[in-house]
């Protein structure tokens, strides 16, 4: 404002004019103002009307009733609502899923930042976005389809539903989050350490395993932390393979036992409760706990990146955390806890001959290490990683492949442009990627001016302080948020409490609610990417900051800004958990007249057909393969947007 | 040069990409004695220094022909073993950079990643090459802090002490002082001094009082090119080439 006011009287300009611009700047910033705070209102609102319809249950049954009672039985003459098993479920999940990911992960991680050529690298961190980008509901559908049936077969047991399924295609779904966090934080590693570590004669894989890793230390913790928040989060793929039976496992550590997790709880009965009742309190008060679990676990990984970032440029170095001798007892103590619970779960649950093999490993290792010249365990440490590395790309090859060959079969202009018929076995999906796209541009006009204008209030009117911070932690608590919750929000707050019923308006909103962090935050990172002195010299020049803004700062944003939001239609595209109960029904035969009427959409639809419809296979498939080339078309753009401008902008 | 030669290059050139970095360079390296490199900018006395431990291997696209031995040995050989030689050759850096551990585990990472794990081996190789780089009176009451605490002439030492703790043959030094203020820089220059009774010190600066105070032997490099090498005092007292007189009596450069 303060440039307007300079002006004033030094210039011609009538006082009058003066006074409508400032005005207006006021005006524009208040916009902007709201824009930034509605992600406060929305977080808000959340926990309001969880809470609002949770609240009961707690008072009837008690908290310390409802988190450690060992039976859930809703349904029952005399109901019964206990989530100890459900937490437990979901908790083991999550281990299953982090003990298979982690390893793979940083091992990826490790190759892709210190091994791999630059021509691999360029070519390998397009398929890990890509093992990012797969919906949901696919990975669902595969491991419905190919790993439970595997699972069925080589343990030889009535079912793959399984815990052990559960994990498996959970820790594959949490890869590409591990693996791109750690990968970053090795690569920011200066090269100092490295240099100074090999100066003095270590090997790569000493400078590797002593110098680099432990210095990416807290940056792969926060990766792995992320990963398990997207663990715990996910609800449809881990619905469609773990089995559902609320128990607790039989043995404790029985990997082939089915099991069933909070989200999962909230995606099977959320559809069939009568709203009001006990067990629909009972659900919002489930919402409410995990909406509790995953924003602690989002939280402390946002806490740890961003005091890493502020060591790093800011310079005064950080403490060490613990000290030397206390980490190192602590690492004894893990090794000794991780040792009893492999050999448990190998013991109890593995065949002898894998438990042989994994047993074998380590004993060699132990024995043979000080036989091993410093070289062989570099070659051997190099083909684990390698190894690992391999493995990623095999899953993401195998995954492709089973639905792009099922799937291709299936493809053809009747089935693009024709209703469904016959519950879905025979017809087209036309209504369905309809539905979608009808969702998915609903909810980005609606997202994009919000998020952009809210990361133009952070960036460019505000310093950092109060208001900004609580800004910033309602995004990340939204971004940390399942999306499963913003299902159950939707359906509380947009289709009962606003009345506006189970139609296409409340899939958009909620859909929009869902992608708004992603907007934010990529808009606000291609506004920080501006150089300040394009700023100043405009401001030099006598124009307003609005000027600035919309003349000097937004033009060359744009490119970040079309990447922000076309990733967030990638991923709205394929959800299916905050449209469940907000938008959708299963069949339509005609498209929506209005947004008050429910749409079809090819997530749902493809959910429905491998939960529910026997003998849809070869539909089923092409209903995969196109959502699946949906989702990564809109991927391809923006990696592609992204590429094409930054080299352009580098000249 | 009269005295024993323990590094020895022999027609040396280099190549970043297109661009020549080194041309024909020949130098001997006496033992037990400090080498200064001196020279402008760009005149590539760092990249020959890092020639020594093969510490250009990390940076793509760099073409290096010719011979460069120590005690004998071809150090760019199919054989050569690069850890071996590092072990050897140690390097200070322009900047100090220890690692983000404590100062104990900063010095004792070398010896550990050379298979010592005795503990008691492991105190005292640390505490002799905290001693031997002067900053043990400094540290020894806070081992266990982080050693980015520490100021940069200390961060400097232990830089020095982690480099001693391999116990190497030669140590290289790229411009160790020029991040430091003047006091600190005189510490490091009476460590220098010390150093040669145990070590050959290469080292590279851009200060010609320094390279005057703390070398025995000046090479003096223009263009790639090293343009003459001898006794320091004969270097700056009777250059015999007309560049490097220029060069010292601060014509230019």
């Amino acid at each position: 404002m303060k440039f307007t006011k300079k002006t004033d009287g030094v210039f011609t300009a009538s006082k009058g004019t003066a006074r409508l611009s400032v005005l207006k700047e006021q005006s524009v910033k208040t916009v902007f103002f709201f824009a930034a705070f509605f992600a406060v209102i929305v977080v808000s609102f959340i926990l309001l009307f969880l809470l609002r319809d949770g609240y009961p249950i707690f008072v009837q049954v008690g908290l310390p009733n409802f988190l450690l009672g060992p039976d859930w039985a809703p349904t029952a003459v005399v109901p019964l609502y206990g989530i100890f098993p459900l937490i437990v479920g979901t908790l083991l999940v999550t281990i299953g899923a982090m003990v298979f990911a982690v390893p793979l992960s940083i091992g990826c991680a490790i190759y892709l930042s210190e091994l791999a050529s630059p021509r691999t690298k360029k070519c390998l961190k397009p398929a890990v976005e890509l093992l990012a980008g797969i919906p949901s509901v696919v990975y669902g559908f595969f491991g419905l389809i190919v790993l439970t049936d595997f699972i069925r077969v080589s343990f030889d047991i009535p079912t793959g539903e399984t815990w052990l399924a559960a994990s498996l295609l959970l820790g594959v779904m949490a890869l590409p989050t591990i693996i791109s966090v750690s990968e970053d934080a090795i690569s920011s590693v200066p090269h100092e350490y490295k240099e100074g570590s090999l100066a003095i004669g270590a090997t790569r894989w000493q400078t590797i395993s002593r110098v680099l890793v432990p210095a990416a230390l807290s940056g792969i913790a926060a990766a792995v932390i992320l990963g398990i928040g997207r663990v715990v989060g996910e609800t449809m793929a881990v619905l469609m393979v773990a089995g559902n039976a609320a128990i607790t496992p039989d043995p404790i550590w029985n990997i082939l036992s089915p099991l069933r997790t909070l989200t999962a709880t909230l995606g099977i009965e959320m559809g069939e409760v009568s709203v009001g009742s006990e067990h629909y309190s009972a659900l919002f008060g489930i919402a409410v706990i995990l909406l509790i679990i995953t924003l602690i676990i989002n939280l402390s990984a946002v806490a740890i990146l961003r005091h890493l970032k502020e060591g790093r440029t800011k310079g005064p170095a950080p403490k060490l955390l613990v000290s030397s001798a206390t980490k190192e007892s602590l690492a004894r103590f893990f090794e000794v806890i991780g040792i009893a619970v492999l050999l448990v779960f190998l013991l109890a649950a593995a065949p002898w001959w894998l438990a042989a093999f994994v047993l074998l490993i380590p004993g060699a290792w132990y024995f043979g290490r000080d036989r091993l010249s410093q070289k062989h365990i570099q070659t051997i440490a190099f083909c684990l990683v390698g190894l690992a590395t391999v493995i990623v790309l095999a899953i993401l090859v195998i995954i492709l492949q089973d639905i792009v060959v099922h799937g291709l079969p299936a493809l053809s202009w009747e089935f693009l442009t024709q209703p469904p018929k016959d519950l879905g076995r025979a017809g087209g999906i036309f209504p369905a990627i309809i539905g979608t796209l009808y969702l998915v541009m609903g909810a980005i006009a609606i997202a994009l001016p919000l998020g952009m204008g809210a990361a133009i209030y952070l960036v460019e009117y505000t310093r950092e302080g109060r208001i900004t911070r609580l800004i910033r932690t309602s995004v990340d608590l939204l971004n940390g948020t399942p999306s499963i919750v913003f299902g159950l929000f939707g359906f509380a707050f947009i289709v009962l409490y606003l009345n506006v019923g189970v139609s296409l308006l409340a899939g958009q909103v909620t859909l929009a609610l869902m992608v708004l962090p992603t907007m934010i935050r990529t808009t606000e990172e291609s506004l920080k990417n501006i150089p300040q002195s394009l700023r100043e010299g405009s401001l030099a020049l006598g124009a307003t900051q609005w000027q600035t803004i919309s003349r000097v700062v937004i033009p060359p944003a744009v490119p970040g800004i079309v990447t922000g939001a076309i990733l967030s239609i990638g991923r709205a595209a394929g959800e299916t958990a905050p449209i469940m109960f907000t938008a959708v029904i299963f069949s339509s035969r005609f498209l929506p007249d209005s947004v008050f009427q429910p749409v079809m959409a090819l997530p749902y639809h493809l959910f429905i057909l491998a939960t529910n419809v026997p003998g849809s296979s070869t539909n089923k498939y092409g209903t995969a393969l196109v959502l699946l080339l949906l989702v990564i078309g809109f991927y391809s753009v923006a990696i592609f947007v992204r590429t094409h401008f930054q080299n352009k902008a580098r000249g | 040069m009269s005295e024993s030669a323990i590094i020895t290059t022999n027609n040396v050139n280099l190549w970043y990409h297109e661009k020549q970095a080194l041309q024909s360079v020949s130098i001997k390296i006496p033992r037990n004695r400090v080498t200064a490199l001196i020279g402008p900018s760009g005149c590539g006395k760092s990249t020959l220094l890092r020639c020594f431990n093969r510490l250009n291997d990390l940076i793509d696209h760099v073409k290096c022909t010719g011979e460069i031995t120590l005690d004998d040995e071809n150090i760019y050989a199919p054989s050569t073993d690069v850890v071996t030689l590092r072990k050897k050759v140690g390097m200070v850096f322009q900047k100090p950079n220890p690692f983000p551990k404590s100062i104990y585990e900063n010095v004792a990472y070398g010896p550990r990643v050379h298979g010592i794990r005795d503990k008691a081996e492991l105190d005292r190789i640390v505490e002799q090459s905290l001693r031997h780089a002067a900053i043990w009176d400094e540290v020894k009451e806070r081992l266990n802090d982080s050693a980015l605490g520490l100021s940069g002439g200390q961060q400097q030492r232990l830089c020095i002490a982690r480099t001693l703790a391999v116990e190497p043959e030669v140590i290289l030094m790229d411009e160790p002082c020029s991040a430091l203020d003047p006091i600190a820089t005189a510490k490091i220059e009476n460590l220098i001094e010390r150093l040669k009774e145990d070590y050959t010190v290469i080292i590279v600066t851009h200060n010609m009082q320094q390279a005057a105070r703390v070398s025995d032997y000046t090479g003096f490099m223009y263009l790639g090119r090293l343009i003459e090498c001898g006794k320091t005092g004969q270097i700056f007292e009777h250059p015999k080439e007309e560049l490097t007189e220029n060069y010292i009596t601060g014509r230019f450069g």
